[in-house]
């Protein structure tokens, strides 16, 4: 009898694949050999595309980066340019952004949960998750005019003065017991257990070898968050999500954990801003902005691991090169080496828990 | 880090900040960087085409152990060492800036095109790359 491996094409159009992403995976019946991602689907060329606009022209697009999480990467954008010039933000920009992020991260990681369930063929939770996260997206919508393209940080500040507070209230009052609600739907529920318990062990090493970073890597117990050194957090608590077990129920836990880690922070941010003044803030002028010329380097943690941005200038109105890190490029990567020897209905699990988003993977 | 030492057997080398730029033996200065300093991840590979022809390599390194960047960069013509057997995650780097910069990595076994189709001709980030090219969509009217 000759025996031979079959090979299996998973997506580009498969409802778990967070997008477009293609997993050529090589299967000796349900087990899988190797696997070769494929992406390039949703490449925009937002890196081309900077070269030849100004600044302020490319800052409203920078939000697609990550439509999941589109103030972070404005923030990065903003924090080039703030930097090059040497601007330094009032102390209430630099809250209003940090409760913004935040609100952001809960947004991404709540919406990441009902994405992971749908992954492992429960729908119902999706439908929670879209209510909970529809009361945040709502409260940007109100303050930016809109629900995932943001455009609401500006060079130098904020659009407009922070509003509506009695919402992000709400939202703190009404979020923790819906937390305790999906732990208790989806802890206790002995087929989740099942399949993500010593599931897709990421070790320690690996991890860091393939430059995994975010609550992947605090997943798999390294303590690596960079909000602890970002100037903008400076004076908030932040609390450490590390978890030892390194499965796929470790990163779903720590995704959880930080949710009311991130909530922690907005209501710091929340008693600030209740107490402050009407906001004064001195805009750059982005009519005829220039940087000076040189390398421009920025981090940040974003949900999905750490996001930065490089820009070289020329001293013109057009960066010379301008090139985005997104975490869920690495997390794409890691799949070669994760999904081998674990069996084909697994690896949908494994790849839902790394929150792989694509628009962020192909820039 | 040590940057006499590191000077002394790496001849050659400029310090630019926290950058160090190096001249060649790029595979031999990150294994001695790494075997020598906790550097442990390579948070990314930045290239640029330069006014020059050549493409500047940015090697970031990072130490979750004592929080501290790193920068080596490096100028190269067409071809360079892969790095691939010492992170796994220069796999992604190095092929995104084969397809983006025409870059070719020497023990990289997998070097094809990322977003751009397989057929295509040129790689977009170069300076060089034809601007009037009918293939891009706002160049249609060249058709015509």
């Amino acid at each position: 009898m000759t025996t031979t491996t079959l090979k299996l094409n998973l997506g580009p159009q498969h409802p778990s694949t967070h997008g477009v992403l293609r997993l050529i995976l090589e299967l000796d019946g349900e087990k899988i050999l190797s696997c070769e991602p494929d992406i390039g689907y949703l490449h925009r060329g937002m890196e081309k595309m900077a070269e030849q606009m100004s600044y302020i022209q490319y800052l409203p697009t920078v939000d697609r980066v990550d439509y999941l999480a589109g103030f972070f990467y404005s923030e990065l954008l903003c924090r080039i340019v703030e930097g090059a010039l040497c601007v330094e933000l009032p102390e209430k920009v630099r809250v209003i952004r940090v409760m913004l992020l935040e609100l952001n991260r809960m947004a991404s990681h709540i919406l990441w949960i009902g994405m992971f369930l749908m992954d492992l063929g429960a729908t119902s939770p999706f439908f929670y998750t879209f209510r909970e996260r529809e009361m945040i997206l709502r409260y940007f919508e109100r303050i930016s005019g809109q629900r995932m393209m943001y455009n609401y940080f500006v060079f130098g500040g904020v659009r407009r003065d922070i509003n509506f507070l009695e919402d992000v209230e709400e939202i703190l009052s009404i979020l923790p017991s819906k937390l305790d609600d999906y732990e208790k739907l989806i802890e206790e529920n002995p087929i989740f257990i099942k399949r993500v318990v010593n599931k897709g062990v990421l070790e320690k090493e690996t991890a860091l070898n393939y430059a995994i970073t975010g609550v992947n890597l605090r997943a798999s117990g390294v303590d690596y968050d960079y909000r602890k050194q970002d100037y903008l957090y400076k004076g908030f608590d932040i609390g450490k999500v590390i978890l030892r077990e390194k499965d796929s129920m470790a990163r779903y836990r720590a995704r959880i954990l930080e949710i009311k880690e991130s909530m922690k922070i907005v209501r710091q941010a929340l008693d600030y801003l209740k107490k402050s003044s009407p906001l004064e803030q001195k805009l750059v002028n982005p009519i005829n902005l220039k940087l000076p010329e040189g390398d421009y380097y920025a981090d940040i943690e974003a949900p999905r691991g750490i996001a930065s941005c490089f820009v070289r200038s020329t001293g013109e109105k057009e960066p010379y090169r301008l090139k985005w890190r997104t975490g869920s490029y690495y997390s794409v990567n890691l799949l070669r080496k994760l999904l081998v020897g674990e069996y084909l209905n697994d690896a949908i699990a494994i790849a839902g828990s790394l929150d792989i988003i694509l628009p962020e993977v192909d820039k | 880090m040590d940057w006499d030492k590191f000077n002394k057997i790496f001849e050659g080398c400029e310090l630019l900040g926290n950058k160090i730029h190096i001249k060649s033996r790029l595979h031999e200065v990150i294994q001695f960087v790494i075997e020598n300093y906790p550097y442990d991840i390579l948070k990314e590979i930045i290239a640029i085409h330069n006014q020059d022809g050549t493409v500047e390599l940015v090697y970031h390194l990072y130490s979750t152990v004592d929080e501290e960047d790193l920068m080596i960069s490096i100028c190269v013509n067409d071809e360079t060492d892969s790095i691939v057997d010492i992170f796994k995650s220069a796999e992604a780097d190095e092929k995104e800036i084969f397809d983006l910069f025409g870059i070719k990595f020497k023990g990289h076994d997998n070097l094809k095109r990322l977003y751009m189709p397989e057929n295509w001709d040129g790689h977009p980030l170069r300076k060089d790359y034809i601007q009037d090219d009918t293939r891009l969509c706002w160049n249609d009217d060249n058709d015509s």
